[in-house]
């Protein structure tokens, strides 16, 4: 009867809310206020006033620009939601921590269809959480790659951070990489070997349930074994500031945003190339990088006619047109896919530096916020250490932080899958996830088996045998089951994983 | 006279002369040292922000093309927006918060009442909280009241001074060492309380009364996080700090370094004025008062 | 230990004396524990029949009162009217309209949802025809926790008013019954700036701290008993809730987040308090002590151009700390100018690790801090060595004191004397000195080790810092932030006592007059 009634009362509140929204067209006058980068205030004021003149709906903004910086914009919102601007643009990694806060209102479907269609994939997907799109995409070149002093690094070295680090030595000149104060800059040597750290969100997009995270591997030592090689450089600069080579920097490792900046400091002597290689035990590596995107959000709106209104406007701002400007005037690498299929921007030397990049760079999908705190440690963590040890040690450290994100959940679970080799942690693929669905590709291999557990009641020195709980959660799919395993799966192939509070059910897809 | 009786006494007198002369020329090479080291970082802002040809920071000190455009760029930004309001709140914040401390002090340390001792000691121990997280709670507050954002200003004013109470240890010091009799003399010629106030102790008072307006001028040039709260990403708003801090952002700091260096020399002109003219009172009331607080 | 009796104790030398002062008073610490308790019981007991006499008192005004008084009980102020005392009688009736008319327009509701903070969180709503999305808000748990504490401010302060005016109805009817005549509006008028000149002077300042200081204090520690964080903001993304305890579980447990590697909270805390404590040390004395030097050097005789000395130094009191200290941090960087200075001269070849290395960034922070402290310090000190009677040096040096006997002898104790009080709000003003470590290091280097989900944490962080950091952090954890506030009032209050227990000269203020 209950259920009866909520039924009955949602049918009528949506034919209410069509009777009332039905007869409004979006034609009016709107006080607004949007943030924007500092830079930017003026052209986008241009743009909005371009828009008022060409809508064919009769909307009327009259707003105010502020200049407040991408990195501000969230934190700023997450205070208070209220005072904050009506659109905002913020950086990619910042997208999870405003969803949680209720600052983005979600995309109507034909917004969601138009961005998607018109932007790369990479970008639609950094503005998505769960299955639902929140912010319209407005740059795409937030990636980075190296600028070098053409007098100090010779053209040979270019390909070798070992070779770069000499030169920069030889000049007692520095060499900028942000290694002590970033996630995002560092997680590149972690990228050039192969590892991961990839997150998933629940479908509301509010949650973070589950993470495949490798960063604590054979690879990762072997990242962090050449993060070593920089940080020991006592030219090593942790910075990633174009201004830099006003003092005394020979490499900077940034992106477009500073090429003016660096061409006015350096003139002819400037060059830009991809990220080097560092070498490991005779093998070469070349560093990986983020590629990320900046973002124009909507504050949710208690008027629905407003919230349309402002679509209207952030989809025109994003649109391919106001794209270009910006390109023209700022630089800003575009998003939009035609607009990126422009000869001016496929000739522009920063984009192109970006480009050469590409091939080595991992598309920034959505990560805990919290991750950014927890990795950016690794690089003080490994100017630290002594020995390899140490770098081990930096790398547990950061694993169990992870851990501990989920710990703290009492209905987080750990998903360790074993086919690699049997008591050799390093080599285990390990899941955390919350109450929700896991999907995993299990390969052909000798031990096809898993174990799900508590990470709380797991003790952290991985010691595989003394796992005593779990046992109610065995789920034998008809191998011989390992003892200290509570799945063990029949053959290979993609699983999902589904708990429900104890109970787990796992399907093959 | 021989000779020896004479040079034992002139000795004595030439050696602790020299000994003068040395630590004084010591003293003096020591002084010298320090006001090199206190002055360079200012040195330093002073030239950066003549410099022309870069914008961003450098690794060099003296520019090597000199010029006013930052000053002149200053003034095509928010920058005189932000210098009144930091100007305006100082001037109304230095006059009333001057007013309340001394009614304050005053109170304390001429009347004995029946909460007086409970009263200072709660107001030592409020004092022990850390400030930092009720600025969210105030903020809120004064959002609903308005005047936050673009209305900054008053609402920064009312914030700076409502506590200020709490801030009179220095005054009430200095109010300590006023001999009580001077006021039981006027009591017994038939004065009130106030006409006591007025004619007899803030004569007395001119070095509490200015070291209390200097002080209280100088706060909100330097305040920045709670100000920042407060105008809450709207440029009129802002006070210098957070205005020129913004330029400190890793995408604004290769265009504006400069221009926020010429900023800092604008911005410190008037503290460092008023400070060199009344550094006199400053002292007087400062040891009449802070150390007996 | 040992007790001295005073003939004993008098002939100790002075650091034994300090040394037994010290050890008594560590020895005294159960003691007083136990008289803390004993003294909490008492006031308990008194405040018991406190409320006991009052309400006999109110009982028996009302039962022995005329019908003035008693109307008075219901309807505020009636009574002085009645008697004559329009002016009080008007401020009571209007004191008491105004308070039932905001509990039945808004306080009510607030007080209402107190115990829950709402219930309602925001909606979306998805309208077809505009293909938009918008937002129903509802319940606002911050407002409610804001307004609910103002609301009971409120009542407490109608109940005290109302108190007074049954009071002033029992001493009208006393007055009158002696044939007196009760004061008029116009000698309650006078007497506000004569007798009660006190309550005139205190009304404004005291008002703007409860409202302005004790009202977000209270808050704030309300808030370490809810969840209230980036996420649950109480009302854009989610409603927060009273917790309990969990948040001191999770602040002071050793055993929270020991899994691995990964440091609890409590060890954090222990980490940043030390270092806390140590720098409030260092940041205090070094001051204190260069800064008397570099005065005593300014004012010694035969010294010219004072005053310029003296301006110099105070130029960094005038110059914002938001300029000169971010300047300050830029000249210690690694290709910053002092580092260069270095390099050009040949003394170094490779950058020394100013902010780099946790030692060395620690000393750097301090050795900053010495720059802009000792100009205070010279201020300060200057006035107070010119008060030193300079016959007391004549005498010493008649006696063959040589420069150093004199400090030790006559300058120091003195100054230590008079500037008690001031080193220990100093000391307590350093251990939350924000400005100097966020413009500064903003607490770099990090410390892998303590940085955790709730923020990062270095080694230069001090306790308020770290708070700050928390609530900047990914999650916005105002909740975890507020139970550090309240450890760093612990910890200062604590520090607090021991020094006034020890230090002479804070505990008489009348010694001074």
């Amino acid at each position: 009867m209950k259920k009866f009634l909520a039924v009955l009362m949602a049918a009528m509140m949506m034919f209410t809310m069509i009777g009332t929204a039905g007869a409004t067209s979006l034609a009016g006058t709107y006080d607004i206020t949007v943030w924007v980068a500092e830079n930017a205030v003026e052209l986008t004021k241009t743009q909005i006033e371009n828009f008022n003149q060409t809508n064919e709906l009769g909307i009327v903004f009259n707003a105010t620009v502020e200049a407040v910086s991408e990195a501000d914009a969230a934190t700023q919102m997450i205070t208070d939601v209220e005072a904050g601007g009506d659109l905002f643009c913020f950086a990619q990694d910042q997208f999870a921590r405003l969803v949680q806060a209720g600052a983005l209102a979600k995309l109507g479907v034909k917004a969601a269809e138009t961005v998607s269609a018109a932007n790369t994939a990479g970008v639609v997907a950094a503005a998505t959480a769960g299955d639902t799109l929140y912010a319209y995409p407005l740059t795409a070149d937030n990636g980075y790659f190296m600028y070098y002093d053409k007098t100090v690094v010779k053209e040979e070295s270019l390909d070798s951070l070992e070779a770069i680090i000499a030169d920069c030595e030889a000049a007692q000149k520095y060499f900028a990489f942000e290694m002590q104060t970033s996630a995002w800059y560092l997680a590149s040597f972690f990228f050039a070997t192969g590892c991961v750290s990839d997150w998933t969100m629940d479908a509301e997009g509010k949650n973070f349930e589950s993470v495949h995270d490798t960063f604590n591997s054979p690879e990762g030592l072997i990242a962090v074994k050449g993060m070593k090689k920089l940080v020991d450089s006592p030219f090593h600069l942790s910075s990633s500031s174009g201004s830099e080579f006003a003092s005394g920097a020979a490499v900077v490792v940034t992106g477009t945003w500073d090429y003016t900046n660096v061409q006015g400091i350096l003139g002819d002597n400037m060059g830009v190339t991809d990220l080097p290689s560092f070498e490991v035990d005779g093998q070469q590596y070349h560093l990986g990088s983020f590629n990320g995107c900046k973002l124009m959000g909507v504050k949710p709106q208690v008027d629905a006619v407003k919230a349309a209104a402002l679509h209207q406007l952030a989809q025109y701002l994003t649109g391919e047109q106001c794209q270009l400007e910006r390109f023209e005037e700022l630089a800003w690498g575009p998003s939009n896919l035609n607009a990126q299929a422009s000869d001016a921007v496929q000739a522009n030397p920063g984009l192109v530096a970006l480009n050469a990049q590409a091939p080595y760079s991992t598309p920034q999908g959505q990560i805990h916020g919290s991750w950014w705190d927890i990795a950016k440690v690794i690089g003080d963590d490994v100017k630290a250490a002594t020995d390899e040890a140490g770098l081990q040690a930096a790398l547990d450290n950061y694993y169990d932080k992870i851990a501990a994100l989920f710990k703290l959940d009492n209905n987080a679970l750990l998903f360790v899958g074993a086919w690699n080799g049997w008591n050799n942690a390093d080599e285990a693929d390990t899941y955390y996830f919350k109450d929700g669905s896991l999907t995993l590709d299990v390969p052909e291999s000798d031990y096809m088996g898993g174990r799900i557990v508590n990470p709380g009641k797991w003790d952290s020195d991985k010691g595989f045998a003394q796992v005593v709980s779990g046992t109610e959660l065995v789920k034998d799919l008809g191998v011989e089951a390992n003892p200290d395993n509570n799945i063990v799966f029949a053959e290979a192939g993609n699983y999902t994983v589904t708990i429900n509070g104890t109970e787990i059910t796992i399907v093959k897809n | 006279m021989s000779e020896k009786n004479v040079t034992a006494p002139m000795k004595r007198h030439m050696g602790l002369r020299t000994s003068r002369a040395i630590g004084n020329s010591l003293i003096y090479a020591l002084l010298i040292c320090i006001s090199i080291i206190w002055l360079v970082p200012f040195v330093c802002i002073v030239l950066q922000s003549f410099r022309v040809e870069l914008k961003g920071p450098v690794g060099y000190v003296i520019p090597k093309q000199w010029g006013f455009d930052n000053y002149v760029a200053l003034f095509q930004t928010d920058f005189p927006r932000w210098y009144t309001n930091t100007f305006i709140s100082a001037l109304v914040t230095a006059m009333l918060q001057t007013i309340i401390v001394l009614c304050m002090s005053y109170t304390l340390s001429r009347f004995r009442f029946k909460m007086r001792k409970p009263l200072m000691r709660f107001m030592l121990i409020l004092g022990m909280f850390p400030g930092m997280l009720t600025m969210i709670i105030l903020y809120r507050v004064l959002k609903d009241l308005g005047m936050t954002q673009a209305n900054a200003v008053p609402g920064l004013i009312l914030v700076y001074i409502a506590s200020s109470g709490m801030g009179y240890y220095v005054s009430k010091g200095f109010f300590d060492t006023i001999p009580k009799s001077l006021d039981e003399a006027a009591r017994v010629d038939g004065a009130t309380r106030f006409q006591v106030l007025k004619k007899i102790i803030l004569p007395l008072s001119k070095p509490i009364v200015i070291y209390t307006i200097l002080t209280a001028f100088m706060g909100p040039w330097g305040d920045y996080v709670f100000a920042q709260y407060i105008s809450f990403g709207t440029s009129s708003g802002m006070n210098v700090a957070v205005g020129m801090y913004r330029w400190l952002n890793k995408d604004q700091i290769a265009n504006s370094y400069t221009m926020f260096c010429a900023g800092g020399v604008l911005v410190a002109i008037p503290v460092t004025v008023l400070f060199l003219c009344l550094q006199k009172y400053y002292v007087e009331g400062v040891t009449g008062g802070a150390v007996k607080g | 230990m040992k007790t001295y009796t005073d003939l004993e104790y008098l002939k100790l030398s002075k650091g034994q004396k300090l040394l037994y002062k010290i050890s008594r008073f560590f020895c005294s610490i159960p003691q007083k524990i136990i008289g803390l308790f004993a003294a909490l019981w008492n006031l308990i007991k008194k405040g018991c029949s406190l409320v006991k006499n009052e309400a006999v008192d109110i009982w028996s005004t009302f039962v022995n009162g005329d019908w003035k008084t008693k109307v008075s009980f219901l309807v505020m102020g009636f009574g002085n009217l009645a008697r004559g005392q329009i002016l009080r009688g008007l401020l009571f009736l209007l004191f008491e309209v105004v308070f039932i008319g905001y509990m039945i327009l808004s306080g009510g509701y607030w007080l209402s949802m107190l115990p829950t903070l709402g219930t309602k969180g925001p909606e979306e709503v998805y309208d077809f025809v505009l293909d938009a999305y918008y937002t129903v808000y509802n319940d606002n748990s911050f407002k409610i926790l804001l307004y609910g504490v103002l609301t009971i401010f409120f009542i407490i302060a109608f109940i005290y008013t109302w108190r007074v005016n049954v009071r002033q109805n029992k001493l009208a009817e006393q007055i009158l019954a002696k044939g007196k005549k009760l004061k008029s509006g116009k000698d309650d008028l006078r007497s506000l700036v004569d007798d009660q000149f006190h309550k005139t002077l205190m009304a404004l300042p005291l008002t703007g701290i409860l409202i302005f200081t004790v009202m977000p204090i209270v808050f704030m520690i309300l808030v370490a008993f809810t969840n209230y964080d980036g996420a649950h903001d109480g009302y854009y993304s989610n409603l927060f809730g009273w917790v309990g305890l969990d948040n001191f579980n999770t602040m002071l447990n050793w055993n929270v987040n020991s899994g691995g590697s990964v440091q609890s909270y409590a060890a954090t805390f222990g980490e940043v308090l030390s270092w806390t404590l140590m720098w409030a040390f260092f940041a205090t004395f070094t001051n204190y002590f260069l800064g008397m030097f570099v005065a005593m050097a300014i004012n010694k005789k035969g010294i010219n151009l004072k005053k310029l000395w003296r301006t110099v130094l105070v130029m960094t009191i005038a110059i914002p700390q938001f300029i000169s200290l971010l300047y300050v941090s830029k000249m210690f960087a690694k290709n910053g100018i002092i580092n260069g200075f270095l390099m050009n001269m040949g003394w170094i070849d490779q950058a020394l690790p100013f902010w780099e290395d946790p030692t060395w960034a620690r000393i750097t922070v301090i050795i900053t801090n010495i720059w802009i402290g000792i100009p205070y310090l010279m201020l300060i000190t200057t006035g107070i060595l010119m008060n030193i009677p300079a016959d007391l040096y004549e005498s010493a040096r008649i006696d063959g004191a040589n420069p150093w006997q004199q400090y030790t002898k006559i300058t120091l104790p003195y100054m230590l004397f008079v500037t008690g009080p001031y080193l220990l709000t100093s000391f307590t003003g350093n251990m939350n000195n924000f400005n100097v470590i966020y413009l500064l290091t903003g607490g770099a280097p990090t410390n892998p080790a303590a940085s955790s989900a709730a923020g990062t944490v270095g080694y230069t962080d001090l306790l308020i810092t770290w708070l700050f950091k928390i609530t900047q952090g990914a999650e916005s954890q105002y909740y975890l932030a507020s139970v550090v506030g309240i450890l760093v009032f612990v910890v200062v209050a604590l520090i607090s006592l021991i020094v006034y227990n020890v230090l002479p000269s804070i505990k008489n203020e009348e010694d001074f007059q």
